[in-house]
């Protein structure tokens, strides 16, 4: 679709360098379109990503020289109690946010999907807390929790159902309940409005169908409305568990990595060891991340494409 | 859901509505009414309903602290990576939506993987980055790296609307004579004015409530953002719960309501993106 005097008149044959056919010059213009981005987002995310890879192997500081020092940083990692703790508090937070958003968002958007009046109001309701900054949301939930103000403190001990306040920031029992709830609270609302948007696809047909052939309300999710929801599904689970993973305001506004790395995930120690200025283990606290990502996108890409 | 919906499932169904509105409002609620007390009665007199309802913590943030120097900044940066963000990633886009030529998928599946890219695997790298380009500290350097995020699914999201305009209508206007760029400009732009609408709030939104970014490259007072401001009121050893639930609610409020105004087109762009992507 290029200009026709560009491509085929005698002129354009005689165009020395620029001599351009049809193609030629849509591939042109289509790379110089791209050029913005492409250039952003190699200097801001392609070049930073690899240079990541390259520090985690050197004992570099800010300011200061780097030497290659191996696999250094991540043995001197593996004996860190930090870093320890920090695997498997991420882990634990990523999966119980994870499984509680899935259980609670299949179920309200199901709740939603009813024949509910004012459908669009409670629609608008639960996308509340995703519509306000996260910072806020957190910061929020530590003065639900404090025990000094905190409203559930209040409750509880108006209630008379507690004695003392109940330190659920700085227990170490409670603490990683508590970031988990929080989290929660913040992020299950784009899993329902997922959820729900995927679920009025489904034709009508389908359940009419089901509820002739005798199929109970359980019956008809597992076997109408979940195979018809899982590509959403799965894609919701995909964009979601690397948020969480990569969620560093939850912990460090409530709990700052406490009491004593009893919540302390993989960002928090990163920005941690980033402020103590070294950066080659900083590096290697991120690039741990690495794998588990990896995994995680390899899983989606196989379950996506048996799915088609 | 065919079949008639009975009493007591109805009783069940609001029932469960009502326990989820009460889970969503009360912290908001929380958070509104202690922005609206006096300091001493937060810890004095602890209450679920107003005591002596005041403006004081809002009037303090605003005249003593200084608030709207970091509004100012949050604005400055949020609006430039928006303008930035949408230009680049329509342009990209169209590019890769409209027009054909070599790697082109191979290029939209890297700028979909570069948003898939963890932001604590990044700010490392980039800190030494944004050293050695002298942008630390500075509120455009913030901008560019904004992009990291607000470009990828900027562009996503487009390519999912581009495609959803037929092609037939830019044809058109170019067998009339118009260049392509007049076809992009006139025709593709104003139609999926919806989905850039809902881009642009999107970038906002995201810039606007971006935290570790602006805690880690923003060094000085005068140029940090919201958020930052409004974290390092939790890090004294008094907590100023009034001041800091005044902060949050002025800097919750205006993205909210942008929020609700775009929300239809941005559940449906991620929709669509995630479908077509």
């Amino acid at each position: 679709m290029a200009q026709p005097n560009l491509t085929r008149g005698p002129r354009a044959a005689r165009g020395g360098w620029l001599r351009l056919n049809q193609r030629q010059s849509e591939g042109l213009f289509g790379y110089i379109l791209l050029a913005p981005i492409v250039v952003c987002l190699a200097t801001l995310v392609v070049y930073p990503f690899f240079f990541a890879i390259y520090i985690s192997f050197t004992n570099r500081m800010i300011g200061g020289q780097a030497e290659y020092i191996g696999l250094g940083n991540y043995l001197y990692l593996m004996r860190q109690p930090d870093f320890v703790a920090s695997v498997r508090n991420t882990v634990v937070l990523v999966f119980f946010v994870q499984l509680i958003k899935l259980v609670l968002g299949l179920g309200i958007a199901t709740l939603l999907n009813q024949p509910i009046r004012f459908r669009q109001f409670w629609r608008g309701l639960i996308l509340l807390p995703w519509a306000m900054p996260a910072f806020v949301a957190f910061i929020t939930w530590k003065l639900l929790l404090v025990p000094q103000g905190g409203a559930f403190n209040f409750i509880l001990i108006e209630l008379g159902l507690v004695n003392t306040h109940v330190e659920f920031l700085s227990s170490k029992a409670l603490a990683m309940p508590s970031v988990i709830t929080a989290s929660v609270w913040r992020g299950f609302p784009f899993w329902v409005i997922s959820f729900l948007a995927a679920m009025q696809t489904v034709p009508k047909e389908l359940y009419e169908a089901a509820v002739l052939d005798g199929a109970n309300a359980w019956a008809r999710f597992r076997n109408v409305t979940l195979p018809s929801i899982r590509h959403i599904v799965l894609v919701v689970i995909l964009v979601s568990t690397i948020w969480t993973t990569n969620s560093f305001e939850a912990v460090f506004l409530m709990t700052g990595g406490g009491p004593s790395n009893a919540t302390l995930t993989f960002p928090v120690l990163a920005y941690y060891s980033l402020q103590s200025l070294q950066i080659g283990e900083a590096a290697a606290v991120s690039v741990a991340l690495l794998p588990v990502f990896a995994v995680l996108a390899l899983i989606i890409a196989v379950l996506l494409q048996r799915e088609n | 859901m065919l079949h008639r919906t009975t009493t007591s499932q109805k009783i069940l169904y609001y029932t469960l509505l009502v326990l989820l509105a009460l889970a969503i409002l009360f912290p908001i609620y929380y958070m509104i009414m202690i922005s609206l007390k006096l300091p001493k009665d937060i810890y004095r007199t602890p209450s679920l309903l107003p005591v002596n309802t005041t403006l004081k913590n809002y009037l303090d943030l605003f005249e003593k602290r200084d608030f709207f120097i970091n509004i100012r900044n949050s604005l400055i940066v949020a609006a430039a990576a928006t303008f930035v963000s949408v230009l680049f990633s329509s342009m990209a886009a169209y590019s890769l939506v409209r027009l054909r030529y070599l790697y082109r998928n191979w290029i939209g599946r890297l700028i979909l993987f570069t948003y898939l890219t963890p932001s604590a695997l990044l700010f490392i790298p980039l800190s030494v980055i944004i050293a050695r380009l002298d942008l630390s500290n500075t509120l455009h350097g913030l901008v560019f790296i904004y992009l990291t995020f607000a470009a990828p699914l900027s562009t996503w999201l487009l390519m999912g609307y581009f495609k959803g305009i037929p092609v037939e209508l830019e044809e058109q206007a170019r067998v009339d004579g118009g260049t392509r760029f007049q076809a992009f400009y006139r025709i593709l732009l104003p139609l999926s004015a919806p989905g850039m609408i809902a881009v642009s709030v999107f970038t906002f939104t995201a810039a606007w409530n971006e935290f570790l970014f602006a805690l880690i490259f923003i060094t000085s007072p005068k140029l940090q953002t919201v958020p930052v401001a409004i974290s390092y009121l939790i890090t004294g050893d008094v907590f100023r719960w009034g001041l800091i639930m005044a902060g949050a609610v002025s800097s919750a409020v205006p993205v909210m309501i942008l929020y609700y105004l775009a929300q239809r087109f941005v559940v449906q762009g991620l929709a669509a993106g995630a479908v077509k992507g």
